[in-house]
C-alpha cells in the first residue's frame, strides 16, 4: 500500500471512523482502525462489534493494500502533524506503516487486515431515504428517554417503525416515553419495525450534523442489522432483538388540566429549581393555577432540600381545567424541555399521581409522557 | 427432689419437642409419610401459619384399619423392621416417632383407606388419646388433619414467629420437597390461597419454573446427567442471591442442610461471584445407603457422610464442569458489546492490588466530622483522590455513596417523607413462594420505602412505584434481594435497616464507574455532611488518609 493524502482529510476521517473504535474490549484488534485503498480512495473503518463506521476520503493511490493500525496512536500522531501532504507506505513484510509529512515521519506496527472483523455489507432489504435535518431532530427528541440500565435490553434501544411515508421513533425507560413522527423522503415497500440501539443513533446524530443529502437507510432481510449511508460515510448497527412494549397504551387519552406556557420561561424556571433540587432527590414541584377574570393563570415551580434551602419561581400560563399539583424528577423535566424548539409547549395532567404529557404547540409530531414523583406537599 | 421415672405424657411431650419444633416440621413429617406411601399427589393446606390447621391429603397406599391406632404408638412404624434395615434406609421416615409426637401436641384426625377396603377408617385423637373411631367414606389414600397445634404447650407457642413467617417456612419446605420429587404433584394452599402447584410430570425444570419463576428457571444450567451421582441445576454466575437460602440439596432424595455441600457448591463458583453473593442450586446426590447416616437427629435434616472428602470433590467438580461448559457458549441474548462494565475478576484483582499497595500504612482518620476536602481526580474509576488540611485522602466512591444514600433513606423513612417515583410502565416481577410470603408479611414496610406492588397473576407482581433514588438501578434485582433479606432471621428493627441498606447498595455508584469532576465534588460534599462519614453501612471504611508526615517519611524527606 502506498498513497498520499492531506493531513486535514485524514484527521477528519479518523475522527469519524474513530467513534466506533472499541474502548474496552476482549478482542484487541477492535482497538485498531482499518485502512484500505479502494481505487482512488482511502477507506477507514472501525467496529466495536455493535456498530461499525466506515468512511472514504480522496487520496492519490499508487499501490493498493490494507492494514489495521492502533486507532489511538494513529489519530494522536496524525492530529499532531502539520496541515500538509501525508505520504503513507506500508511495508508488507514487517506490517509497518510509515507516515511522512513535511519534516516529520513516524512508523507504526500494524496487524494484518484479514484479522479485522468483517464489516457487514447490506445490499438488499427494506430501503428508504430521509432528510438529515428531520432525522437529526427525531433522534434528538427521543434518544435520551432510552434506558441505560441493561436489565431490559429492548429498552436500551429506540423502537423504529417505518410505515408508508412515516418514520416513528419511540424510546422509554420505564419512567418516561418519547415518541416522534418524522416524514420519510421515500416510502418503504412494507411496514417494518425494528429496535435500533440508542448508542448507534447517538453516533448517527453526530455524523449527520453537517450532511445535506438525504440519508439512505437499509434494513437487512432478517432484521438483524441496519445500514445508514451518508455522503462518504456508512454506519452499520446490530439491531436489538425482542418485543418493544406497546407504547401507545402508555399515552394518556384525556386530561383534566392543560397548561400552555412559553418554552423559554418554562425552561428557565425549571433550570432554576433544579439548582436546589440537585442537592436532594431532584424533585421539582409544579402548582398549576387557572387564571381568573383579572389575574392570568400560572405555574409555580419550587424545589427544596431539607437543611439546605428552597426556591420558588412563577411563570404565566394559559390554564384550562382544574387547579392541580404535580412533582417531577428535575432531570426528566429539563431533558425534555431541552430538546424542544417551538415557541410554546403544553403540559397535560390528570392527577398528581398519573403521567403528565408534554407537547410542543404548533406541531403534531412529538409526544413526551413522564411519570410524576409521589411526594408530600 | 428425688429421682423418679417421668410420667408417660411428660415423656411424650419432651420427645415431641425434638421432632415437632414448629408447624413446618409437622408438614415435613406428614409429607414424608405421604411419599413413603407411594403417593403421586400430595395436597397441603395450612391456616394461620399452620397453628390453626394443617391438612395433608395424599393418594398413597393408605393404612389398613387394623393398624390405624397402632400408627400413633411411639416407635411403631412399617418402614423398618430389624436392625439391618436401619443401615440401609430407603424410606424418608423410619423412627416411628412422627405421628405420636404430633398427636402429643395437637388434635389430630386421620382418615385413610387402602385399595382393599371399601370404607375408610377414621380416627380422632385429643392429647394423644383416641376419642373417636369409626368408618367413613373416603378416596384411597390418607388425610391427616392437625388442629390447634401447640395449644397445650404455651412455652413452645411463645417461641414461634409470626403466622406469616411460619407460613413462609411451610411454603419453603413444600418447595424443597417438590424439587426433590418432581414426579409427585404437590399443591399448597396457605389460608385458602393457592401458593404452589407443581405438574408432577417428573421434569425438574418444570418444578423450577413453578418455584423460581420462568425467567430464573430458563437461565439455570443443568449439572450432570439425570440420575447420575450428582445432578440437578445451578444458576449461571450472573444470576445470584444475597443469601445461601437458595441452595437445595437432596441426598438420596432426602432434603438435607449440609455445610459441606454448600461449601462444595460455592467453591465451584470461586472467582465468579462477588462477595456476599450466593448461587441458586438444586442438586440431587446419590450415595449407597451404607455410606450415609441419616439417624443423627430426629428431624433428619442433617446427615453424616462416610467419605466427606470424596463427596466434596464430586459435587465441586460436577458444578464446576457445568459452569465451565456454559461459559464457553457465547451469550446470544445480547449483541456483543464492548462498553460493558469490566468483569468482576479484573475488578477483584484490581482491588486486592490496591489493598496490598497501601497495606500497613493506611490508618483510618479519627472519628468526627470530615475536614473540607479538595478533589483532584479519580483512581482506577473506583477511588476519589482528595487533599485535606493534613495529607492525602482516598475515598471509595461506592462505599461513600452508599453511606450518603443510607442516611438519606433512613431520614426520609423516619419522617415519613419517602420520595417515590411512579413507573410509566409497571415492572412485572416473579417471586418464589417463600418470597411471596415475605411480601405478604412485609408488603407494608416495602411500601413505606416506596415500592408499591400489586398482585398480577400467580406469584407475579406489578411494581408501580419505586423509591426515587433507585430509578437508575437494577430495580427487579433490588426487590428480590430485599425480599430475601426480609426472610432472614432478625428483629424487625434490623429488618428496616436491611431494606435501607439494600436500597442504598443498589442505588449507589459502582466501582469502575467513571465520574465527572462535578459528580466527585458533589459526592465528597455530601459525604462531608453525613452523620457517620467514615464507614459505609456495612462497616467498611469509606475514606483513608495518608498524613503529610507519613508521605514525608515515605519519600525520605524526614526521618
Amino acid at each position: 500500500m502506498k498513497l498520499s493524502c492531506l493531513q486535514e482529510n485524514l484527521s477528519k476521517g479518523l475522527s469519524i471512523a474513530g467513534r466506533a473504535v472499541a474502548t474496552r474490549t476482549t478482542l484487541p484488534i477492535t482497538n485498531n482502525i482499518l485502512l484500505a485503498t479502494e481505487k482512488s480512495r482511502l477507506k477507514l473503518a472501525a467496529t466495536n462489534l455493535e456498530i461499525a463506521i466506515s468512511c472514504w476520503m480522496g487520496a492519490k493511490v499508487t499501490e493498493q493494500g490494507a492494514i489495521t493500525i492502533p486507532a489511538r496512536l494513529l489519530t494522536d500522531f496524525v492530529n499532531s502533524l502539520p496541515n500538509d501532504k501525508i505520504e503513507m507506505t506500508l511495508s508488507p513484510k514487517t506490517k509497518t506503516l510509515e507516515l511522512k509529512c513535511a519534516r516529520f515521519e513516524g512508523r507504526i506496527n500494524g496487524v494484518d487486515a484479514d484479522e479485522f472483523p468483517p464489516i457487514p455489507s447490506i445490499g438488499e432489504g427494506v430501503m428508504t431515504k430521509i432528510d438529515p435535518e428531520a432525522l437529526r431532530l427525531a433522534i434528538a427528541q427521543v434518544v435520551f428517554a432510552a434506558a441505560t440500565e441493561e436489565t431490559r435490553p429492548v429498552l436500551t434501544g429506540v423502537y423504529s417503525e417505518f410505515d408508508g411515508n412515516t418514520l416513528t421513533l419511540a424510546a422509554a425507560d420505564g419512567f418516561r416515553l418519547a415518541v416522534h413522527k418524522a416524514p420519510l423522503a421515500e416510502p418503504v415497500a412494507e411496514r417494518t419495525e425494528v429496535i435500533i440501539p440508542a448508542r448507534a443513533l447517538t453516533e448517527l446524530q453526530r455524523l449527520i450534523t453537517d450532511q445535506e443529502e438525504p440519508v439512505e437507510l437499509t434494513i437487512n432481510p432478517n432484521r438483524s442489522q441496519v445500514l445508514f449511508r451518508l455522503k462518504d460515510v456508512e454506519l452499520v448497527s446490530q439491531l436489538i432483538q425482542g418485543t418493544f412494549p406497546n407504547y401507545n397504551q402508555l399515552i394518556p387519552q384525556s386530561y383534566t388540566t392543560r397548561a400552555e406556557v412559553s418554552l423559554a420561561e418554562f425552561t428557565k424556571a425549571a433550570r432554576t429549581a433544579a439548582i436546589f433540587a440537585r442537592e436532594g432527590s431532584a424533585i421539582v414541584r409544579l402548582q398549576i393555577t387557572p387564571g381568573e377574570e383579572l389575574t392570568p393563570g400560572k405555574i409555580v415551580l419550587s424545589a427544596r432540600t431539607e437543611e439546605i434551602g428552597d426556591n420558588i419561581g412563577e411563570i404565566d400560563a394559559t390554564v384550562e381545567g382544574e387547579e392541580t399539583k404535580i412533582a417531577f424528577n428535575s432531570k426528566f423535566l429539563s431533558d425534555v424541555l431541552g430538546v424542544l424548539h417551538e415557541e410554546r409547549v403544553t403540559l397535560e395532567m390528570t392527577s398528581s399521581s398519573s403521567p403528565g404529557v408534554i407537547r410542543p404547540v404548533g406541531v403534531e409530531n412529538y409526544t413526551h409522557v413522564v411519570m410524576p414523583m409521589f411526594v408530600q406537599w | 427432689m428425688p429421682i423418679k421415672v417421668l410420667a408417660p405424657e411428660v415423656v411424650s411431650k419432651i420427645a415431641a419437642g425434638e421432632v415437632v419444633e414448629r408447624p413446618a416440621s409437622v408438614v415435613k413429617e406428614l409429607i414424608e409419610n405421604s411419599i413413603d406411601a407411594a403417593a403421586t399427589q400430595v395436597s397441603i393446606e395450612a391456616r394461620g401459619g399452620g397453628l390453626n390447621l394443617i391438612r395433608v391429603i395424599d393418594n398413597g397406599t393408605g393404612i389398613p384399619p387394623t393398624e390405624t391406632t397402632l400408627a400413633f404408638h411411639r416407635y411403631a412404624t412399617s418402614k423398618v423392621s430389624n436392625l439391618a434395615d436401619l443401615d440401609a434406609i430407603s424410606s424418608l421416615g423410619f423412627r416411628g416417632e412422627a405421628l405420636p409426637a404430633i398427636a402429643a401436641v395437637a388434635q389430630v384426625e386421620l382418615l385413610t383407606r387402602t385399595s382393599e377396603e371399601l370404607a375408610g377408617a377414621y380416627l380422632n385423637l385429643k392429647n394423644g388419646v383416641a376419642v373417636e373411631t369409626g368408618k367413613r367414606a373416603c378416596p384411597q389414600g390418607t388425610s391427616v388433619t392437625v388442629r390447634h397445634l401447640f395449644q397445650n404447650i404455651p412455652a413452645r407457642l411463645k417461641f414461634l414467629k409470626s403466622p406469616a413467617t411460619e407460613s413462609s417456612r411451610v411454603s419453603n419446605l413444600v418447595s424443597q420437597y417438590s424439587l426433590a420429587f418432581p414426579e409427585v404433584r404437590f399443591s399448597l394452599f396457605l389460608d385458602g390461597r393457592m401458593a404452589l402447584q407443581t405438574a408432577g410430570n417428573g421434569a425438574l425444570r418444570d418444578v423450577l419454573v413453578k418455584v423460581y419463576g420462568l425467567e430464573t428457571a430458563e437461565a439455570m444450567i443443568p449439572v450432570g446427567e439425570v440420575n447420575s451421582q450428582v445432578w440437578g441445576f445451578v444458576s449461571p454466575p450472573s444470576l445470584t442471591r444475597s443469601s445461601r437460602g437458595h441452595l437445595s440439596f437432596f441426598v438420596n432424595r432426602r432434603w438435607v442442610q449440609s455445610r459441606l455441600l454448600s461449601r462444595a457448591t460455592e467453591d465451584a463458583y470461586e472467582g465468579l461471584l462477588m462477595t456476599g453473593k450466593h448461587p441458586i442450586a438444586v442438586l440431587n446426590i446419590s450415595l449407597p445407603a451404607q455410606d450415609i447416616d441419616v439417624n443423627v437427629h430426629p428431624a433428619k435434616l442433617e446427615v453424616k457422610f462416610r467419605n466427606e472428602q470424596a463427596l466434596f470433590t464430586a459435587v465441586q467438580r460436577a458444578v464446576r464442569a457445568a459452569l465451565v461448559k456454559e461459559m464457553t457458549v457465547p451469550q446470544v441474548m445480547r449483541p456483543p458489546s464492548v462498553v460493558d462494565v469490566p468483569t468482576f475478576i479484573s475488578q477483584k484483582e484490581h482491588l486486592s492490588r490496591q489493598e496490598e499497595l497501601f497495606e500497613g500504612f493506611a490508618p483510618r482518620p479519627s472519628p468526627g466530622p470530615l475536614p473540607i476536602l479538595r478533589v483532584f481526580g479519580q483512581l482506577s474509576a473506583t477511588y476519589i483522590i482528595a487533599e485535606g488540611p493534613d495529607g492525602l485522602y482516598l475515598i471509595d466512591q461506592h462505599a461513600a455513596h452508599e453511606r450518603i444514600l443510607f442516611e438519606r433513606v433512613r431520614a426520609q423513612q423516619a419522617s415519613r417523607a419517602v420520595e417515590v417515583q411512579g413507573m410509566l410502565e409497571p415492572l412485572t416481577i416473579e417471586v418464589t413462594p417463600r418470597q411471596e410470603e415475605m411480601l405478604r408479611a412485609g408488603g407494608e414496610v416495602l411500601e413505606s420505602y416506596g415500592f408499591a406492588m400489586e398482585p398480577f397473576g400467580t406469584r407475579t407482581y406489578m411494581l408501580r412505584t419505586v423509591p426515587a433514588l433507585l430509578h437508575e438501578g437494577n430495580i427487579a434485582q433490588a426487590v428480590i434481594e430485599i425480599l430475601d433479606s426480609l426472610g432472614e432471621e432478625g428483629e424487625s428493627g434490623k429488618r428496616e435497616e436491611r431494606i435501607a441498606l439494600s436500597l442504598a447498595c443498589h442505588s449507589a455508584v459502582r466501582a469502575g464507574q467513571v465520574l465527572s469532576p462535578e459528580e466527585m465534588h458533589q459526592l465528597v460534599r455530601e459525604l462531608e455532611q453525613a452523620e457517620s462519614p467514615h464507614t459505609c453501612p456495612h462497616g467498611r471504611p469509606t475514606i483513608i488518609r495518608f498524613t503529610s508526615s507519613q508521605l514525608e517519611r515515605e519519600f525520605g524527606r524526614s526521618l
